[in-house]
């Protein structure tokens, strides 16, 4: 191993973590104790805005839901792939490209499979 | 390479396939696929090969891993006569493109030079066989075992991923044949703290995937839960590819450390021996005693590899193929009689014989090579992998190893006495004829390999 990496690397993280947990735990007690008191039955409920809570959050729920989302995962990923890529265009050259066509062909193919199978239809 | 590239591809094929209006064509067409990859597999013979930055690494006896991977996959495929009898819900084009591209993860464990690509393709293999343990939605059953084997698979998973980690640290390298050269170069004592906790998580998570004891539980309720079908595809599948992999790990890289890791692998051994054989006689379903068996023979192959001596490969090699092929007969009897008598127990077997001899006797010759009776190919892998044992001197082992296998005759002899020796009203049962060329090749098979062992072990 040529790189070595010692303790004192990682003080500025550790200045960091401090400072955002200080941030946290000095609002949280100035606010507690200056902060002037109202309690009402509406003020502690879980929302105060919007229609009232209704049953429970353990329903079943379409299944259509859980594959619009698998789907943006998917497209968000390769989003992530596409930026380095594009930045290093140049110097990736023909093979860079040709392996990104692949990728994105691999993808559209999915894709293609996926609206075939019906899966966007909301009807 | 080419074989993960095709398999890769031909999974897509198949998937769009699935849209064209007659369903019949997914059969013949997913068995040319898996053909054409079995011969692209072994382009590349008697060269050694690295490939993806040097990710992947192959050779003639990774070749052979990778043929016997394939060539099981295929008699699964054959045996699955398009899903027809699966009604409405089947998705035949899904379940041959999930097998196809499982069979890309196998093949990445079986030639993996870093251990990323280790950890990727178990990854590739195992969500596979999970959504195909629960490809029967409207069955009880099969969602818990795919819901039971999907959460402890990804804690395994995590714990393997944690020992690679470690690993890492402790020799800066994920590439095996590094591994190996920096622990080469000091004493065991000298060995970082690290690379052993490494190792014993690395180990935890694959013996899991080869379903040794203590981390069997799963096994028989996935085993039971799963279509009869895709049971025959993970026992045989998941069973090689892993013992490739721990192969490749255990003498690639970490060979030089066998004082220490022996300890630990033989008692694991002697547990699963045990655990296997001494549960699986309490058992009334076939299927599930097929659960057990699994996990027993997992403990004859841990024998070789804990012995870890220059045979030890072949040895590995054989028995899985034995124990491969006379597993898919077995499961390939169990699901003709299971739909005929709508059970899997041992009773459902009762007076097979008199209408059904040429079922009788592949169930026979099955059951006789996983038992280890002489003339079966399961004899001969039993043979290969007691002399590792007895050349590396751990007799105490081999006792062990004896004694579980006399035990393994009595339950793989029952469901033969329930078919020819028990009166039952078993109709005859039909057989398409394509079902019966491949039970009789994967018979013949068994016998031959038991008769003539050197043809495959020739080869590596």
């Amino acid at each position: 191993m040529e790189k070595m990496h010692l303790p004192s690397d990682f003080l500025p993280i550790f200045i960091q973590l401090g400072l955002a947990l200080g941030f946290i735990i000095t609002t949280m007690l100035v606010t507690h104790s200056i902060g002037p008191k109202r309690n009402s039955k509406l003020k502690d409920e879980a929302f105060e805005c919007g229609i009232p809570a209704e049953g429970d959050a353990r329903t079943p729920i379409s299944v259509k839901y859980f594959l619009i989302a698998i789907l943006f995962v998917l497209f968000d990923v390769e989003v992530i792939f596409m930026y380095p890529w594009a930045v290093n265009f140049k110097s990736l050259g023909w093979a860079g490209f040709v392996e990104m066509l692949l990728f994105m062909g691999l993808l559209l193919a999915g894709f293609y499979y996926v609206i075939r199978k019906g899966v966007l239809k909301w009807e | 390479m080419l074989p993960i590239v095709l398999l890769s591809v031909f999974g897509i094929v198949v998937l769009f396939l699935g849209f064209s209006k007659s369903k019949n064509i997914l059969l013949p067409a997913t068995l040319l696929f898996l053909l054409v990859t079995l011969i692209a597999n072994f382009v590349d013979w008697n060269h050694q090969y690295l490939y993806f930055n040097d990710m992947l690494w192959g050779n003639n006896a990774s070749m052979v891993f990778s043929g016997i991977v394939l060539l099981s996959a295929f008699f699964v495929v054959a045996l699955t006569r398009g899903f027809e009898q699966e009604g409405e819900a089947a998705q035949p084009a899904e379940y041959y493109g999930i097998m196809l591209f499982s069979l890309v993860g196998a093949i990445m464990m079986i030639s993996y030079e870093n251990l990323i690509i280790l950890f990727v393709g178990v990854e590739i293999l195992s969500v596979s066989i999970y959504i195909l343990t629960g490809s029967d939605k409207r069955n009880l059953r099969s969602n818990e075992a795919a819901l039971k084997y999907f959460l402890m698979g990804a804690f395994a998973t995590g714990i393997m991923l944690f020992g690679m980690a470690l690993m890492y640290g402790a020799t800066g390298s994920f590439v095996i044949s590094d591994i190996s050269e920096i622990i080469g170069t000091r004493a065991w004592n000298e060995q970082s703290q690290l690379l052993y906790a490494g190792l014993l998580m690395l180990l935890v998570g694959l013996l899991f995937k080869v379903s040794a004891a203590p981390f069997h539980f799963w096994t028989p309720d996935v085993y039971d839960g799963a279509p009869t079908i895709f049971t025959a595809y993970m026992s045989t599948i998941v069973k090689t590819a892993g013992f490739a992999a721990l192969y490749r790990l255990l003498a690639g890289s970490l060979a030089s450390l066998q004082d220490y890791w022996f300890a630990t692998l033989a008692t694991i051994t002697v547990l699963t021996l045990l655990a296997g054989n001494v549960t699986a006689v309490y058992q009334t379903s076939f299927k599930r005693m097929l659960a057990y068996s699994s996990i027993s023979h997992a403990g004859y192959l841990l024998i070789a590899l804990t012995s870890l001596t220059a045979k030890s490969q072949s040895s590995i090699l054989f028995y899985s193929l034995a124990y491969s092929l006379s597993t898919v007969s077995a499961f390939g009897v169990l699901i003709l009689v299971s739909q005929q008598q709508a059970s899997n127990n041992y009773d459902a077997f009762n007076g097979l014989a008199k209408k059904n001899p040429f079922l009788a006797f592949v169930l026979a010759v099955s059951m006789l090579s996983l038992a280890g009776i002489p003339l079966t190919a399961g004899f001969m892998g039993k043979l290969f992998v007691f002399t590792d044992a007895a050349q590396k001197g751990t007799i105490w082992l081999l006792v062990v190893a004896i004694l579980a296998s006399a035990i393994g005759i009595y339950y793989y002899f029952r469901v033969l006495i329930a078919a020819y020796f028990k009166e039952g009203d078993l109709a005859t049962i039909r057989i398409a004829p394509f079902y019966k060329v491949v039970l009789i090749i994967v018979t013949t098979l068994t016998i031959v390999l038991g008769l003539f062992p050197d043809l495959v072990l020739q080869l590596v």
